[in-house]
């Protein structure tokens, strides 16, 4: 035990004692449980199965009323002085209200459900189970505030699960509509994940000795278990695609010698040595095994086109906007406008596309028609984030540049550009994320059939051509009508058609399109984020 | 913008005004006029000539009918309590408050003989040649090397780009060369010279200070204004910065803003007193101002009694 006999605060903590190591195991726990609930929570762990030898659910609860009782403990032992504690007088509003919430809802639940009470009753029972729990944690002295209600809501739960009061096969029927019912597939990660937050949250209290230092522990653990479960549904998402998507991607691999389709690299005929047929090939009743080349190739040039049409005119526009234009109305005019095409609605830009672009380029669906239209959507924000940028360089910039003498647009060039150029890429890179997912758009402006052949891939490159008369250089292949990923993805979801029995299977198709429409926006996601990294290093430190 | 298009009457003091706003407003009945004070007497010629400047930022008239010759060659401090005008006029030297909008400028001021207040002036030139050093550093984010060649590459008297590279007529010699001396004359060089491919913003605050004296000297200025170029840098890095002031004296003209009088006293030839208001008092040689003022007002400034 800390067995220190001064009163006064301590400057120095003594070293780790066995109540330090106590708590930290519980903070421990918690954390153990919260990444327990989260995989429970995508299917990653069954419920029905087992654990280190334990059925799932049994190991959550006793985890959680171990971890309830210890909290518990804590709080009694520094209340009796066993455990050496800095507590204030009172846990405060907010620990208050964060007790009473699960309180208000288990005491609401039992009352008008497992009692049968009626809804009336279980909100007045609700209420004042709540004020029981608020009352509990804010009254009594901190130490015992902050564990005793968290603590008995650990072990009511734990113990709801061990009991199997809650099984695997439990669930409870809402009778809004037909089908509507929380499953206890749901149920319990959930409630995991909760009392694991709310467990660490007060074994972090206590771990850190209550008190200012305490409460800071507690909100530490807490940041910090937020940020972690960002990065872990992050990580889960892609998994999950990824898992889903590889063995459509991987059909027909092969590898070797002549395997891979013919290209032409510097007018020699090269076969590649590797063959992926779901990103090398089209779709067509002879091929041995589909795929969506059309796609990537028009996902592709439809979001450099975009770009390519986007960034130019919205960083001219936003160099007008800070550096020329006089603050005042016009200005707010535009900013407001720039603001609300970016909220704008995809599809609306889609009928814009439709209506007026499409009559003018060729009468029909084209790949230029909905790299423009893409264009335009993007355009907006390249337009306030550039001007963001802008206005954060610092106005000692120009002064510094002007008073030897430099010209307004020399400055804005080698000076003002240049610093404000890694906010405009981070701009870029979000626009791009969204573009390259729209689908509206593309359905209106751009696709052509659902699945196209491969021979219909679009060749922008070698689309090239030059004529006698103006405009002299031509690219039917800009005019043609294609596809794109997520707009195939789509299709395949609502339509499913089409694929017949050429694709053995539709469902590892679905999944490898989803797989490869996100790699290629995490491509251009890197893209943007190293170019973004080498603007940035060259500002700060050479 | 302020541009203004009137060199008033070109008379050497402005006190035959009659119809100029009143300045004196408080307890000054018993000093004589301050045109006698500021009138101040030099061998040689006069680099820059102020006649009646007024400076109104809104309706907040922050200089008032200023006049004084700035000579050829030597040290001008301007000192005075926070808020009385020094930087505000230091701007007008060269022009930097036509960028600040709320700014009208009334007066005249002449850089060897020729109205910098009129209509045609190129304020390119006018910069180049006018040079300035501001209160706080303010490198740009590049590296050394291209923000003392930075200057001279805009102005087209340096050529590295990627063409004249090319075509091998690069300037990469005589600008390094220019970096050297400009870094040499600032007292930076022996500190940097291993490393002027790193990034100006990691150096010390006192070393980036210099670095924007570097900077400003290498578009070869007439004139150097220097706002408190010292005010954030510890005894030895003054120091360096006050000996590479008198150095400079000797080939460029400097005005320098100070809040140190000891520092005004040992590098200035003379000094210039602004007082609260916007009003210069006393303009002299530095000697008389610090021993023998003429005004009460600067005394008990000088002698600390308030300001
Ligand atoms: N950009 C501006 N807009 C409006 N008022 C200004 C501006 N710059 C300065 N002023 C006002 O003009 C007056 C003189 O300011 P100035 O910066 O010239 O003082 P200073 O003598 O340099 O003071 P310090 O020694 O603190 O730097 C002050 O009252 C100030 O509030
Ligand atoms: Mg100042």
């Amino acid at each position: 035990m800390a067995g220190a006999s001064e009163t006064d605060a301590k400057l120095v903590e003594s070293e780790t004692t066995e109540t330090d190591a106590v708590a930290g195991v519980a903070v421990g726990l918690s954390a153990v449980l919260f990444a327990l609930a989260v995989t429970a929570l995508f299917e990653r762990v069954s419920l029905t199965g087992s654990l280190f030898g334990v059925g799932t659910v049994t190991l959550l609860g006793g985890l959680l009323t171990a971890l309830g009782v210890a909290v518990i403990a804590f709080g009694a032992g520094s209340r009796l002085g066993y455990v050496e504690t800095d507590p204030d007088p009172s846990a405060g509003l907010v620990a208050g209200f964060g007790a009473a919430v699960p309180w208000v809802l288990i005491g609401g639940s039992v009352a008008s459900q497992t009692l049968g009470l009626g809804t009336g009753v279980g909100v007045v029972a609700g209420v004042a189970v709540g004020a029981v729990a608020f009352a509990l944690t804010v009254l009594p002295r901190e130490d015992v505030g902050s564990t005793l209600p968290l603590g008995a809501l650990l072990v009511l739960t734990g113990l709801v699960f061990l009991t199997g009061v809650i099984d695997p096969a439990w669930a409870w029927e809402l009778d809004w509509e037909q089908q509507a019912a929380i499953t206890a597939e749901f149920l319990i990660p959930a409630a995991t994940l909760f009392a694991a937050l709310y467990g660490g949250w007060a074994s972090a209290k206590a771990y850190g000795g209550f008190g200012a230092r305490g409460r800071h522990m507690g909100a530490y653990v807490l940041v910090y278990l937020n940020a972690l479960s960002i990065v872990a549904f992050l990580c889960i998402l892609v998994a999950y695609v990824v898992v889903q998507g590889v063995p459509g991607l991987l059909t027909g691999v092969d590898v070797g010698l002549g395997t891979g389709p013919e290209t032409t690299i510097l007018g020699v005929s090269v076969a590649l040595p590797v063959s992926v047929p779901f990103v090398m090939n089209g779709v067509a009743l002879l091929n041995d095994f589909q795929g969506v080349l059309p796609a990537i190739v028009g996902t592709f040039w439809l979001v450099i086109g975009a770009v390519l049409l986007a960034v130019p005119l919205g960083v001219g526009a936003a160099v007008f906007l800070t550096e020329y234009a006089e603050r005042g109305r016009f200005t707010q005019v535009v900013e407001v406008a720039t603001n609300g095409l970016w909220s704008t609605p995809s599809i609306v830009f889609g009928l814009f596309g439709f209506a007026f672009l499409i009559p003018r380029f060729g009468n029909g669906k084209s790949l230029l028609s909905g790299m423009i239209t893409l264009g335009f959507m993007l355009l907006p924000l390249v337009v306030i984030t550039s001007r963001e940028a802008m206005l954060s360089v610092p106005d000692e910039y120009r002064d510094a540049s002007a008073a030897l003498g430099v010209s307004k647009w020399q400055t804005i060039r080698s000076v003002v550009l240049p610093a404000a150029l890694p906010g405009v890429v981070t701009g870029v890179i979000l626009g791009v994320g969204r573009i390259a997912g729209e689908t509206a758009p593309i359905l209106l402006t751009m696709a052509g059939g659902t699945f196209l052949p491969g021979s219909q891939t679009v060749d922008v490159i070698g689309g090239f051509q030059f004529t006698a008369t103006p405009p002299f250089v031509a690219n039917p292949a800009l005019l043609e009508a294609t596809s794109a990923l997520p707009y195939q993805l789509f299709a395949l979801i609502t339509a499913g058609v089409g694929l017949g029995s050429n694709v053995g299977d539709p469902d590892a198709f679905r999944w490898a399109t989803a797989l490869i429409l996100l790699m290629v926006v995490l491509s251009f996601y890197a893209i943007g984020i190293a170019t973004r990294y080498y603007f940035r290093r060259r500002l700060k430190h050479t | 913008m302020s541009e203004n298009q009137n060199p008033q009457t070109q008379t050497s003091t402005a006190t035959t005004d009659t119809d100029q706003p009143l300045t004196t407003t408080t307890g000054e009945t018993d000093e004589r006029t301050r045109d006698e004070w500021t009138d101040y007497e030099f061998r040689g010629e006069a680099k820059m000539t102020v006649d009646d400047l007024d400076v109104y930022y809104g309706d907040d008239h922050a200089l008032k009918g200023v006049s004084m010759e700035i000579p050829e060659r030597s040290v001008t401090a301007l000192i005075g309590p926070s808020g009385c005008g020094k930087s505000t006029y230091l701007r007008c030297l060269n022009r930097m408050n036509d960028r600040i909008k709320s700014a009208t400028i009334d007066g005249s001021v002449r850089f060897d003989g020729q109205e910098i207040y009129q209509d045609g002036v190129n304020l390119v030139e006018l910069r180049k040649r006018v040079g300035m050093v501001f209160q706080s550093p303010n490198p740009f984010p590049k590296s050394i090397r291209e923000n003392i060649a930075y200057g001279p590459k805009k102005h087209g008297d340096l050529d590295t780009g990627l063409l004249a590279r090319l075509l091998n007529r690069s300037d990469a010699e005589e600008r390094d060369r220019l970096v050297e001396r400009c870094l040499r004359d600032a007292a930076l060089w022996d500190e940097v010279s291993d490393r002027l491919d790193d990034n100006a913003l990691g150096l010390s605050g006192g070393q980036q200070q210099r670095l924007c004296i570097a900077r400003c000297l290498s578009v070869d200025p007439e004139i150097i204004l220097m706002d408190e170029p010292a005010s954030a840098l510890d005894p030895i890095a003054t120091a360096k910065i006050e000996d590479l002031i008198e150095d400079l004296a000797e080939e460029y003209t400097v005005v320098i803003v100070t809040h140190n009088m000891q520092q005004a006293a040992r590098i200035s030839d003379q000094t210039a007193v602004f007082l609260t208001g916007g009003e210069l008092v006393e303009y002299g040689d530095t000697d008389q101002v610090f021993e023998d003022p003429h005004s009460e007002r600067v005394e008990d400034y000088i002698t600390g009694k308030f300001g």
